[in-house]
């Protein structure tokens, strides 16, 4: 403010004041600039985060689905003569170890646990299918109507796990590949775990394709 | 270093995941027949071809739900379901937003069939329904040498299982007069704010150009081609849905 007010200030003085004035707009510019860019670059991750995370619900309930099926299938199964124990039983405790592996979020990011979920799921769904190869030495029980609405589910929620799995799969592929990219992959950084990988589904090892029984 | 070598290592594996997803695609989906009854293997009769297609788009005038036949000669070892799924997606059948629509798939060489049920209606087809339409209508009368009666009555059976539940009203006029309030009154708030403060509102329009990018991809990705499936005077279907989560039910003869 003093300086200012003096009248003696020589005309080169102000010239370079312009220039700093300049310099900073520049830089203010850029930074906007930057700003904007850097929100654009959040907002794309956070929306391709969420669509990740829907879509791990919809497998969440396909998963969901099929563990609900498995207390009918093992009553319905019990009830025939001389069936053996340890295929239903071994359903049953597949089941059991499946609702001991907690399901959150974090499990996205975490591709130690998220292999633990799925090798339960895995289990599970073989155990599934070996009861359903047991089933074919009893006619009579193939032939009620209970079973084969039961057979008729199981292979649907089977179904409906492929494709959410798949689908869970190109979204993440998406994320990934977004945050990966060049620019980005510094930026994502400074976020620490808030975008993280997100891990896979690795390809089925034949176990849990769905039973398939020809008539 | 060692955060580069591990991006070396996540992109080899994105290329890797990459690559795999890029095999799985090989499977073709045939162009959107258009047609409701499309009979590509000659496995129907012409007649019950052109009734099932006029009853099918009848119906879809009626209750806007759209139930399509398609029958392949073969998936080319690509399980049925598979093929279902995609198809379902890519020709997007059923209304957008409701995903209100039925396909039945058969394959004459495989000897297979599929119902896929788009998430719409998968709670008033649930799978035991599509399960006994295939087992006890259509696979029975197929083994019979009845293949237009089998799949006739099939038909019948989808129609009638639909006609259990209300029809969902088609949810255009509503949304969109919805959406013409919000775009004006967020107009007005923005002509108020550059009035008041211009840069505030400069940075703003940069930010909504910018998430609106975003939100154009994102819109893209969901499928399908617009329309509303309305039964557009005599022409084919025209979907919008799609989306379906692989309910229903498959079986082979």
């Amino acid at each position: 403010m003093a300086t200012e007010a003096t009248p003696t200030t020589p005309p080169a003085p102000k010239k370079k004041r312009l220039f700093g004035l300049g310099c900073l707009a520049v830089v203010i510019i850029a930074l906007l600039i930057l700003g904007t860019w850097g929100v654009g670059q959040y907002n794309s991750l956070v929306s391709l985060d969420q669509k990740v995370r829907s879509q791990w619900a919809q497998v969440e309930n396909a998963y969901q689905r099929r563990a609900d099926l498995i207390p009918n299938l093992v009553e319905t199964v019990k009830g025939a003569a001389g069936f053996e124990q340890q295929t239903y039983i071994a359903v049953a405790e597949a089941r059991a170890k499946v609702g001991q592996v907690r399901l959150d979020e974090s499990l996205l990011n975490n591709s130690e646990a998220f292999a633990k979920f799925q090798a339960a799921q895995d289990e599970l769904g073989s155990a599934i299918s070996r009861l359903l190869v047991a089933v074919e030495n009893y006619p009579d029980l193939k032939a009620t109507q209970n079973f084969r609405d039961l057979q008729v589910q199981l292979e649907g929620t089977e179904n409906r796990i492929t494709v959410e799995r798949q689908r869970f799969n190109e979204s993440a592929q998406a994320f990934n590949t977004k945050r990966m990219s060049f620019p980005t992959v510094l930026f994502a950084g400074f976020f620490g775990s808030r975008f993280a990988e997100k891990a896979y589904f690795k390809a089925q090892t034949g176990a849990e394709t769905a039973p398939k029984v020809k008539f | 270093m060692r955060s580069f070598r591990a991006g070396v290592t996540a992109l080899i594996l994105l290329v890797g995941s990459g690559l795999s997803f890029a095999g799985a695609a090989d499977l073709k989906i045939p162009p959107s027949p258009g047609r409701w009854v499309t009979d590509t293997a000659g496995f129907l009769s012409p007649g019950t071809t052109q009734t099932l297609d006029a009853r099918l788009e009848a119906y879809a005038q009626q209750t806007g739900h759209q139930v399509i036949v398609y029958i392949g000669k073969s998936t080319e070892g690509y399980p049925i379901e598979e093929f279902a799924v995609k198809a379902f997606q890519a020709w997007a059948v059923g209304r957008k937003g409701l995903d209100d629509g039925v396909a039945l798939f058969i394959m004459a060489e495989d000897r297979a069939v599929r119902v896929e049920v788009g998430y719409g209606l998968e709670s008033v087809i649930p799978d035991i329904t599509a399960g006994r339409i295939i087992n006890d209508i259509l696979i029975p009368k197929v083994r019979a040498g009845d293949a237009d009666g089998a799949v006739s009555d099939a038909v019948s059976a989808i129609l009638g299982a639909i006609s259990g539940e209300a029809v969902p009203e088609t949810p255009k006029p509503g949304k969109n007069t919805g959406q013409a309030i919000l775009i004006i009154f967020g107009i007005i708030v923005f002509l108020i704010i550059f009035i008041t403060n211009p840069s505030l509102a400069l940075w703003l329009l940069i930010n909504i150009l910018g998430s609106g990018g975003g939100g154009g991809r994102r819109g893209s990705g969901s499928g399908g081609f617009g329309g509303w499936g309305r039964g557009d005077g005599g022409g084919g279907f025209s979907g919008g849905g799609g989306r379906s989560g692989g309910g229903g039910a498959s079986g082979r003869w």
